[in-house]
């Protein structure tokens, strides 16, 4: 009886939604009930709690006891390995894999092909986040799982070092650092550690996004004369310049195929977001009905962008589908970045990073403590 | 016939001549939009606003309203006494520019970049030669006055000059 009140009440809220904007709304009973058997072996706990984390924010489950799940997981780990399984309700195996890693990684994994194998959706575990921190003081740059644990920071420069952006694969990270007195673009490799000045043309070069292909890289640059958007090589070299306004252009973000980019322009006073193809031509004003546009993030899926509005002297955070308008306001806070799965968003709110479940409306603080965190950047 | 006919032209065009001066830099291209600033120089080896090698505090900062980046009638007197200064002194110069903290990050660093640029512009119209003046923004970093409220918010709206020394 509960359980059909309830429903009945989120169904009204859904359709409520709907009205608001088209986005696509799941119903809470369209997740699937999944039980999660503990992990056997040495580092079966630890990675029961991680497994059973990832699969949770993933908000495709409904975590259940195993006599009403539709699938059951289990498995041994131990020794830098994980033998997963997953069985349907009819015994029926339909997951089989071993992995092998840290206890996190391996349960990382594991929920990524949870997810994948029952809904056929990209998941978002295995991914990786950077952002701005100031837990030692100045504004430095921070690495972590996607769910904030397992952080630490990248740089050490004791000066101003913001703006991140992950390449695909968390390969590379790009951030505007002040280390030689002026904004320059470093390429960071994540797994060796080595650092690169790539771009470092007179004035300021700031917001770097790597392309979807980890090629390229669109930012600001204002060696010209005035803060435009160029293309340039993700070391560097010849800058390509896209934008020609007598505004400021800046937080490019790439669609996913590459060909076109969404960046922030406050040519026409205020600022607004604009679409424009990679190859060049004229930007074209996305109206979003808000009157302070910035900070876009496009969604892997290509329907979607998110950015921050700035309203009543505070800082919300704004989805819009493309082509359809009809922004909504989903949070307070900025600086909103979609993972792979076009679902989750991660936001800064003062000294938390949140993550936001879109679809279902749900948010979980996952970085806090590191001072003031603001800038985060998500893999894919 | 002929003579009142070029009279209209001449006075016509003495009436256009001023009017295509008065025009700021922003020139406009083919088809209607921005073509260029006046390109920034490489920068001096050595000296940076943030690094050092540079005097700061010579000259008042030049204010600006909020989310705007027009240099105002009101603060040309300071751009007025740095453009006299860099024409008998010949020194490099570096205008950094910030903003309030009411923005978001990164278009602050594009805004404060905009504001370092715009009063280039009028130095480079004060008869400064471009290829002396560097520019830098810090966004919302370092701010000139601490905390909140209009007065603070007001004075961290603003450009700065540190000559090269």
């Amino acid at each position: 009886m509960m359980i059909r009140a309830f429903c009945f009440l989120f169904l009204i809220s859904a359709v409520a939604l709907a009205q608001d904007a088209p986005t696509i709304t799941v119903r809470k009973s369209d997740r699937v009930s999944l039980a999660v058997s503990p992990i056997g072996g040495g580092s079966g706990p630890g990675v029961t709690k991680v497994l059973q984390n990832d699969l949770d924010l993933s908000g495709w489950f409904e975590l259940v006891s195993d006599a009403r799940a539709s699938f059951t997981v289990g498995g041994t780990a131990g020794g830098g390995t994980l033998q997963g399984k997953v069985t349907d309700n009819s015994g029926a195996t339909v997951l089989s894999k071993t992995y092998s890693g840290s206890d996190r990684d391996v349960a990382h994994q594991f929920a990524d092909d949870i997810v994948e194998t029952i809904t056929g959706n990209p998941g978002i575990a295995t991914t990786k986040i950077a952002f701005v921190g100031t837990a030692s003081g100045p504004k430095e740059i921070y690495l972590a799982d996607y769910d904030g644990n397992n952080s630490r920071r990248l740089t050490s420069d004791r000066s101003i070092s913001v703006a991140p952006s992950l390449g695909p694969g968390a390969r590379n990270l790009a951030y505007t650092g002040y280390h030689e007195g002026y904004p320059d673009v470093y390429v960071i490799d994540v797994a060796s550690g080595a650092r690169q000045r790539v771009v470092k043309a007179p004035g300021t070069n700031s917001g770097a996004a790597i392309s979807p292909d980890g090629g390229k890289m669109a930012l600001t640059m204002s060696k010209d004369g005035n803060p435009e958007i160029y293309i340039t090589g993700l070391r560097g070299g010849m800058a390509r310049r896209l934008t020609r306004t007598r505004g400021v252009e800046s937080s490019p973000t790439w669609s996913p195929n590459g060909s076109e980019l969404i960046y922030s322009s406050d040519n026409g006073g205020s600022p607004q977001l604009y679409r424009i193809g990679a190859g060049g031509g004229a930007g074209s004003m996305i109206s979003t009905g808000f009157g302070y546009c910035t900070d876009p993030s496009w969604s892997p899926d290509g329907k979607k962008v998110a950015f921050t509005v700035r309203s009543g002297g505070g800082f919300s955070v704004a989805v819009m589908e493309l082509g359809a308008g009809g922004a909504r306001v989903l949070a307070s806070g900025q600086n909103p970045v979609w993972g792979r799965n076009s679902r989750h968003l991660i936001y800064s709110s003062g000294s938390n990073l949140n993550l936001l479940d879109v679809q279902s409306g749900r948010t979980t603080t996952i970085v806090s403590g590191l001072g003031k965190v603001s800038e985060p950047t998500w893999s894919f | 016939m002929k003579r009142p006919l070029l009279l209209a032209v001449a006075l016509g065009l003495a009436f256009l001549l001023p009017s295509c001066k008065t025009k700021d830099s922003y020139a406009t291209g083919m088809d209607g939009d921005f073509v260029d600033g006046v390109p920034l120089p490489e920068r001096t080896d050595g000296s940076s606003y943030l690094g050092g090698g540079v005097s700061k505090g010579q000259f008042s900062p030049v204010q600006f309203g909020f989310d705007s980046f027009e240099v105002s009638g009101s603060e040309m007197g300071k751009v007025q006494a740095v453009a006299d200064f860099m024409r008998s002194s010949k020194q490099n110069m570096i205008i950094a520019g910030f903003t309030d903290e009411r923005g978001t990050e990164e278009y602050n660093r594009g805004l404060g970049e905009r504001r370092a640029l715009a009063v280039r512009e009028k130095l480079i119209g004060l008869g400064v030669s471009g290829g002396h003046v560097q520019t830098v923004s810090f966004g919302e970093e370092m701010p000139a006055a601490s905390g909140g409220g209009e007065a603070a918010w007001a004075a961290n709206r603003r450009a700065e000059f540190g000559v090269v020394r």
